[in-house]
């Protein structure tokens, strides 16, 4: 059933693409940090056979690992969406695993932007939206520096607006 | 020093310039506190086995307790020196700290409730603790300790009408309905009757039998002790602090007074109760009992003192006339009967082989409603005005299945509004509907 994660109204706004490229630098030097490991175990001398070969499947794993994770990437940045209703913020994501979750402008709490070293190198932020839930899971990534700004600023005044204290 | 004897209104300036200290007793309360906590930690380890070196138990006994007694006090004493606090037009101030200063400031509207805990030893000295909630993740709670009681009711009383915006109540307690005393036997047979009570009372009783049996008391003690002390402390949670257990009803709440040997008493505004679970345990539904929980801001961001969350604890037993009467104090209108069940699907079992049959969701005007559990049923019920978000969700197994899971969530607490595994088409309609109605609740 395609449209169970449809949005009420309106178009998902997907997330920037860069999102991926992000990921996928983390899990790539990640992975190449676990295959280095692996060959220097598998081809040092002296070591015994068993450390080798487990130094090999290291090898082997981190490529498939970073194979997997290559792909993953694309498809879970693909797989981001937000839109903005009249009265509530809704967000998906996930592939094998969707969710939905809607959130009463309302009932915001607070709102916050995150972007770390590299995430700020490629100019996107994370907006996380608090509630005085804390099963609420919405946080948006990989969004534009500037629309990220701009949907924190949105949701602020959205939340205030609405404000309807707890 | 004390908040009653003088006025907390705003018109006092010296009273706003200097503060209000807590009740000097409160360094030999703290001490005593210490002292016991130190005692306590040494017991468990010399009936392990290993005390303190070479000294004797007794010895190390007694140094605990009076190295516990003499360091606490003297901390005590001087924190209590530098703790004032400020009652002023639009919020209660507190300043503490010796070298790092702390002020936290507390605007009323904020207050979610406020709680006067009597711990044993503060008691012994006519004292307590002042606990004001708020909501947030951790540290949400202030405390005052200790105070004298009657201060402490005066403090709680000018507190909630400010949180509830209007000025300083009159000089009296207000007014109080009482709507039910649990007698203390009914919660020890309903204690007597709860399978985890069982549970360890039976494994407990076999274990001591085969020790006896074999002959191997040393070996059969590693099995006793940790049966023993869940037995104790099953004891202590649903017996010792809910002892004589009152709810009564104010002008803005319920009250609950709870305790044996420490005394609590609570505050439940009517408007901040942000859900309230129905439990039914299996012995107790063959004998008609249930058991309330609540759901309030800040109740659950910490555990109590004791690591347990006792203090979101409505009714401890009740009869479903009664549950359903409490229920509708603090959710007027509020229908658990005649709903309209959204009920999960046959084709969810392998998730809940047994459970699935008991898995519905509901709503009505004013609640969602969420009902599942086979050994314990629970039923969840959230006001749509407290409802914070919606979330809908699906795996790859419940895709295969067609089901999704629905979630209306709630501030941290014992309420888990969750309709899980039901037919995908009336979780996704489910979800829609609900935040229809919270925004018609809001408006």
């Amino acid at each position: 059933m395609d449209n169970l994660f449809a949005p009420v109204d309106g178009t998902w706004q997907g997330v920037s693409p860069r999102l991926a490229t992000v990921r996928r630098i983390l899990i790539v030097s990640l992975a190449a940090g676990v295959a280095l490991v692996g060959l220097v175990l598998a081809l040092v001398p002296g070591l015994a056979a068993w450390i080798q070969v487990s130094g090999w499947v290291l090898v082997a794993a981190s490529v498939a690992g970073g194979g997997w994770g290559w792909r993953w990437a694309r498809r879970n940045q693909r797989s981001w969406g937000y839109t903005e209703n009249a009265d509530d913020l809704l967000v998906t994501r996930g592939v094998m695993f969707k969710r939905l979750v809607a959130i009463p402008y309302g009932r915001m709490q607070f709102v916050d932007v995150q972007a770390g070293p590299l995430e700020r190198a490629f100019g996107i932020a994370t907006v996380t939206l608090h509630t005085a839930s804390p099963e609420t899971a919405a946080q948006v990534p990989g969004l534009d520096a500037a629309e990220a700004t701009r949907l924190r600023n949105r949701l602020t005044e959205l939340g205030e607006a609405h404000g309807a204290g707890l | 020093m004390a908040p009653g004897s003088e006025s907390p209104g705003t018109d006092d300036p010296p009273v706003e310039a200097v503060g209000l200290r807590t009740h000097p007793l409160t360094a030999v309360v703290q001490g005593a506190l210490w002292a016991v906590a130190a005692s306590a930690g040494l017991i468990g380890s010399i009936l392990t086995g290993d005390g303190w070196g070479d000294l004797g138990p007794l010895i190390s006994l007694a140094g605990a307790l009076v190295g516990g007694l003499l360091l606490g006090m003297l901390l005590g004493y001087v924190s209590w020196r530098f703790t004032r606090y400020v009652i002023d037009g639009a919020e209660l101030r507190i300043g503490s700290g010796v070298i790092t200063k702390s002020s936290r400031r507390i605007p009323y509207e904020r207050i979610q409730s406020v709680d006067i805990a009597e711990p044993l030893v503060a008691r012994l000295f006519g004292l307590a603790e002042l606990r004001i909630e708020m909501a947030g993740g951790k540290d949400s709670r202030t405390s005052l300790r200790f105070l004298r009681l009657s201060d402490a009711r005066d403090l709680r009383r000018v507190l909630l009408s400010r949180a509830h915006g209007e000025e300083v109540a009159t000089g009296e307690d207000e007014h109080r309905t009482l709507i039910t005393r649990v007698p203390p036997e009914r919660v020890m047979i309903g204690t007597v009757l709860s399978l985890d009570f069982l549970l360890a009372a039976v494994g407990s009783v076999v274990l001591v039998a085969l020790a006896i049996w074999f002959g191997q008391v040393v070996v059969a003690l590693g099995g006793i002790i940790p049966l023993g002390s869940w037995l104790a402390q099953i004891i202590a949670l649903r017996v010792l602090q809910q002892w004589d257990f009152t709810l009564s009803r104010g002008e803005r709440g319920l009250r609950i007074e709870r305790g044996l040997l420490s005394r609590t008493s609570q505050t439940i505004p009517f408007n901040r109760v942000q859900g309230i679970a129905v439990k039914e345990p299996f012995v107790w539904r063959r004998l008609g009992w249930q058991r309330l929980e609540v759901d309030i801001a800040g109740y659950a961001a910490q555990g109590d003192d004791q690591g347990d969350n006792s203090s979101s604890t409505l009714l401890p037993i009740a009869d479903p006339a009664l549950a359903a009467a409490v229920i509708a104090e603090l959710i007027p209108h509020a229908s658990t009967r005649d709903l309209v069940l959204t009920r999960a699907p046959r084709r969810s079992w392998p998730f809940a082989p047994v459970g699935w049959r008991y898995r519905w969701i509901a709503a009505d005007e004013i609640t969602f409603v969420a009902h599942e559990g086979w050994i314990e049923r629970t039923t969840s019920i959230v006001p749509h005005s407290k409802t914070q978000s919606v979330e809908l969700r699906q795996g790859p197994l419940q895709r295969r299945r067609r089901v999704a899971t629905v979630e209306v969530h709630t501030p941290k607490g014992p309420v888990d509004a969750d309709g899980r595994h039901l037919d995908e088409r009336a979780a996704r309609d489910a979800l829609l509907a609900q935040l229809a109605r919270a925004r018609a609740s809001r408006a």
